[in-house]
């Protein structure tokens, strides 16, 4: 079974440059299980990353150095033992200028991170959550963890401290996403077949329980305007939620697995969706077509082994910030850079184990994660877009395709805004 | 033009630094030749086959587009710049912003330009 088309040479994909690897520290005792890194995370503003060690640990990295040290020593870089530790009572975390590294024992296998900025306005009493006593400053930075007994745990990432407990999933919160507006609203995802939605900025009040999936929910991503949630999970399971209302908009049919990754472009006109079906769709997001379908296995499955173990899970999908490029990662050891406009990968990196990815802020970077804690960096390929792309995504983020269906304009045009060509 | 060729060129012959891009009411925009040939029309209109009769000076005649559209040029100055100055650099690509209001207009002079 070939992992490309028939008329590409796997030879003649380029490799990506590798930039560095953070090796997941040996674990004193029982190595079965626990060890996995299930997500990888970049800080909005790209000051730190969040490294899910495995073993209840995750390190939270301040990234412009991680980046200087591996051009430094070469890509290895092996975590120090003499690493800063939490310190719960050092409540000055203004030291904005250096970022700390700290490392957070959470209490629980961490299934999910996610990095979110407030604007906070006011000290705030916890309702129906864990009490603890914080100040917010100016320009806090928030990690949220998703933990194996669906506890979800709010920690300020300058000071490392705790800040909220939010419990109300009774099994794994498998993905966890914040609103990209800033408001705090936090959502998340379990295999409790419900999504949950927080505001942290109402001492984490849970504001709704999204309710439709009929099995585990994997993964959840917002569209870039806040407007839309996507959300995926077993037995083929792709919706569209509207985020003003809480109401189901559509169902995307079309995988023939569990879904298990999803990420909206930056102009939020495209929506990618990886399966165990071995096939990445590329969905327009506003009328549920699929626009291009990225392949894993060659000749293409048919839905019945696709639909079973076939040995070339797709495991996680993630668009670049320069809306052109998405990177996929499955089960045949492989990671991929795709072209949104090509059905075959423009880069190809070795990975084993692979289990998550994520660009960096400023997509330079892609970060992947496996089973055994580590995460490995490359560079992304990049390339000056087109004026004509360029002038696309700035349309797109304000235009949904009903409305540039109506545009007077020539039809090339149309399908071009479209991404239909 | 005539007085400066040593240091900076003119507009005129083949090797001419820069080339004139004027507007359909007459506004001219000069700019350096290397970068406007990232428009792979202009590229054709000074380099084909005698269809364009820009040829003789290294001027290209944009009878279509009128004045109001003088923002979306200077944009279109702006990409070969920054076209020209990231490709096959090593440094980072920043960013390239496109305001919306000029975007539908900028995606069709674009569009024609094949840039």
């Amino acid at each position: 079974m070939a992992s490309f088309p028939p008329r590409v040479n796997e030879k003649e994909i380029v490799r990506s440059r590798t930039i560095g690897e953070l090796l997941a520290p040996a674990a004193p005792f029982d190595k079965k299980c626990g060890r996995e890194n299930w997500t990888v995370a970049f800080a909005p503003d790209g000051s730190y990353f969040a490294w899910s060690q495995g073993h209840r640990t995750v390190k939270l990295v301040p990234w412009s150095q991680c980046l200087q040290n591996f051009l430094l020593h070469g890509t290895k870089n092996v975590t120090n033992s003499s690493s800063l530790r939490l310190q719960r009572q050092n409540s000055d975390g203004g030291q904005k200028n250096k970022p700390r590294e700290h490392i957070i024992d959470c209490g629980d296998i961490v299934w999910s991170l996610a990095f979110g900025s407030s604007v906070p306005e006011k000290q705030s009493r916890c309702v129906n959550i864990e009490w603890h006593r914080f100040r917010f400053g100016q320009d806090q930075l928030l990690l949220a963890t998703g933990l194996n007994n669906g506890r979800i745990k709010i920690w300020d990432v300058y000071t490392g401290k705790l800040l909220l407990n939010l419990v109300d999933h009774t099994e794994v919160v498998r993905d966890l996403t914040f609103a990209p507006d800033g408001s705090l609203i936090l959502v998340s995802a379990s295999r409790d077949k419900t999504l949950r939605v927080w505001d942290l900025k109402d001492d984490g009040n849970m504001m709704k329980v999204l309710r439709g999936h009929q099995n585990w929910v994997y993964s959840c991503a917002f569209s870039p305007d806040s407007s839309m949630l996507c959300s995926v999970g077993a037995s083929k399971a792709v919706f569209l939620w509207n985020m003003d209302k809480y109401t189901m908009i559509r169902k995307l049919e079309g995988h023939h697995h569990d879904v298990v990754a999803c990420d909206f472009s930056p102009d939020g006109a495209l929506l990618a969706t990886a399966s165990y079906d071995t096939r990445v769709y590329i969905w327009d997001p506003h009328n549920g077509d699929i626009l291009m379908e990225f392949g894993h296995l060659f000749p293409p499955p048919t839905p019945i082994f696709a639909g079973g173990a076939n040995d070339r899970w797709v495991r996680s999908v993630s668009f670049s910030h320069d809306g052109l490029h998405v990177a996929s990662l499955a089960d045949d050891k492989m990671v991929r850079f795709w072209r949104i406009d090509e059905d075959y990968p423009v880069q190809v990196a070795p990975l084993s184990n692979g289990l998550c990815c994520a660009f960096s802020t400023d997509g330079s970077v892609l970060a992947a994660g496996t089973h055994d804690g580590s995460v490995y960096f490359w560079a992304t390929p990049r390339q000056v877009p087109s004026l004509q792309h360029l002038c696309r995504m700035s349309i797109r983020r304000v235009m949904p395709t009903q409305e540039v269906q109506a545009l007077p304009i020539p039809s090339k045009l149309l399908e071009f805004l479209s991404y239909r060509v | 033009m005539d007085g400066e060729k040593k240091t900076y060129g003119g507009c005129e012959g083949p090797d001419a630094v820069y080339v004139k891009l004027i507007l359909s009411d007459g506004h001219e925009f000069i700019v350096k030749k290397e970068r406007a040939l990232t428009s792979g029309t202009i590229k054709a209109m000074l380099s084909g086959p005698g269809q364009f009769a820009e040829k003789e000076a290294d001027e290209v005649h944009f009878r279509e587009i009128p004045s109001h559209v003088l923002s979306k040029v200077y944009a279109l100055c702006m990409y070969f710049m920054y076209k020209v100055c990231y490709t096959n650099s090593s440094t980072e690509i920043p960013e390239f912003p496109v305001a919306p209001e000029i975007a539908l207009e900028l995606l069709m002079a674009a569009n024609f330009l094949d840039c």
